[in-house]
């Protein structure tokens, strides 16, 4: 069945930080709660984590007429179009869904943490226990049975929605055109179009942990579109070429040993 | 073996070299399995792709050995050019492209042989070190980690692509040369074809060992 490119919109001025979302992730995906560590925020767990793929993140603001704001983040996988994760997974654990988001099929992964290197986002974590990684899929399962990501089901305030992708990219630019100043789209321009979505409060580099123009590292783009099959090139030009030295220039061989000059003893 | 057979290498040359390539064999084998997805299936002899991941890791820790004997064998022999007369055989690439009256008398190692061993020693070490960096790549800033694997791909284009070189010429490009590996000895005029500077070499140090006759004096690298 042909599915629509899905986009969820996540709209940081409605955001009041409830961490719902957080919970509801963690229950429907069945994640651990961990020992967390305090770090002077209301920011928790401080960090992204293998059972933790999506995150409120705390950030105080001055801006610069000295007035104090809170900025609210969910951070998580942004589903990227072209997404580098996906480009450099040697098993094909992560992958592109019917949807334009980006699986991960746990039982394929190998634990190379290729990808962690990879994201341009910082999103994939790490497992010593199970030796994979884990992000988050836009609940997958959930998806495919008509039903909203857990956390866009649980948002109270209306922050996070879901639908196809041209309509919430409108409905992110219309957000926008209505609350002027400073807010902005997040997301629609870069690797290829992700299919999360922000309305930012502020300019991008004001946010912690938010690339302002993220792209597919030149390194991975350089590894996999070039030396990648520039590799079987060169072998398969080696072996064609050494056909071909055979049969035309033929091998090199040693001197019949009637013909050879007497020499050395 | 056959009575005026001349010994070319010694057992330890022959291991030190098939610990080489047999794990660098190994090494492409499972790595081509991970580079590329439809190749996937090279792991399900291993029983599955994380242990042809680890089959790698581990035969690379073998490899990284088998260099270290092989770059401590071999680079005086096969790491120096000796000018300017490598510089005259690259220059007519040792005839073997085109027709060549006079190319220049090698000794043990022909400057094609010497760009290969050259080859191996430093991609290999590449590999080896990037390699190492690849399997703990969390404890590495990822902008060095991206570097890494771009290195490690530079390599297996140049070490791939150098082996099929060196396969061919190594048996029916130049018949006779195979023995050299296998059983170590080869024929006189096999070697009087190849390598005349070094039987020369070998016939006035007196250190030409010839099946059937008494040696005439130790041989060896004084490993």
């Amino acid at each position: 069945m042909k599915r629509p490119e899905l986009v969820k919109l996540i709209d940081t001025t409605l955001c009041s930080a409830c961490r719902g979302c957080q919970v509801a992730c963690k229950q429907w995906n069945e994640m651990p709660g961990l020992r967390t560590k305090q770090i002077g925020s209301y920011q928790n767990p401080p960090d992204l984590q293998w059972n933790t793929w999506t995150l409120i993140r705390f950030q105080e603001y001055v801006n610069d007429k000295g007035a104090f704001k809170w900025l609210f983040r969910k951070d998580g996988c942004m589903h990227c179009t072209d997404a580098a994760c996906v480009k450099v997974c040697p098993s094909g654990a992560l992958h592109h869904t019917e949807f334009g988001t980006v699986g991960l099929n746990s039982s394929r992964c190998i634990g190379c943490k290729e990808c962690v290197s990879a994201c341009p986002f910082d999103i994939p974590r790490y497992s010593q226990e199970t030796d994979k990684i884990y992000k988050c899929d836009l609940c997958y399962d959930r998806l495919r049975n008509d039903a909203l990501p857990a956390c866009v089901k649980t948002c109270g305030t209306g922050a996070l929605t879901i639908g196809g992708k041209d309509a919430m990219i409108k409905k992110a630019y219309a957000r926008v055109k209505e609350l002027g100043g400073d807010t902005n789209v997040y997301g629609d321009k870069f690797v290829g179009g992700t299919h999360v979505l922000y309305v930012l409060d502020e300019k991008a580099k004001v946010y912690d942990n938010l690339p302002r123009d993220p792209s597919v590292p030149f390194s991975i783009i350089v590894w996999k579109d070039m030396l990648k099959p520039l590799a079987l090139l060169a072998a398969g030009g080696v072996l064609a070429g050494s056909f071909l030295h055979y049969i035309l220039h033929g091998p090199k061989l040693p001197d019949e040993p009637g013909k050879e000059e007497k020499g050395g003893e | 073996m056959r009575k005026g057979l001349i010994q070319a290498t010694d057992g330890f040359e022959r291991i030190v070299h098939w610990s080489l390539a047999l794990s660098c064999i190994a090494l492409c084998v499972t790595g081509l399995g991970m580079m590329y997805q439809s190749l996937n299936f090279i792991g399900d002899m291993m029983g599955g792709l994380k242990s042809l991941k680890y089959v790698h890791n581990f035969t690379g820790l073998f490899f990284g050995v088998a260099l270290y004997f092989t770059i401590r064998m071999w680079w005086k022999e096969a790491g120096i050019f000796s000018m300017p007369e490598d510089l005259e055989w690259i220059r007519c690439a040792g005839g073997y492209l085109w027709h060549v009256d006079k190319v220049p008398e090698t000794g043990k190692y022909n400057p094609g042989q010497k760009m290969f061993f050259l080859a191996v020693a430093g991609f290999g070490a590449i590999m080896f070190l990037t390699g190492l960096v690849m399997w703990f790549p969390l404890s590495f800033p990822p902008m060095i980690v991206r570097l890494m694997y771009v290195l490690h791909a530079l390599g297996f284009v140049v070490i791939f692509a150098f082996f099929f070189v060196h396969l061919y010429l190594g048996t029916i490009g130049s018949p006779g040369s195979l023995d050299a590996m296998l059983t170590g000895w080869v024929s006189r005029a096999w070697l009087k074809k190849q390598h005349p500077k070094w039987l020369k070499e070998m016939e006035e140090h007196g250190t030409l060992v010839v099946y059937g006759e008494e040696k005439t004096a130790a041989k060896g690298h004084g490993h």
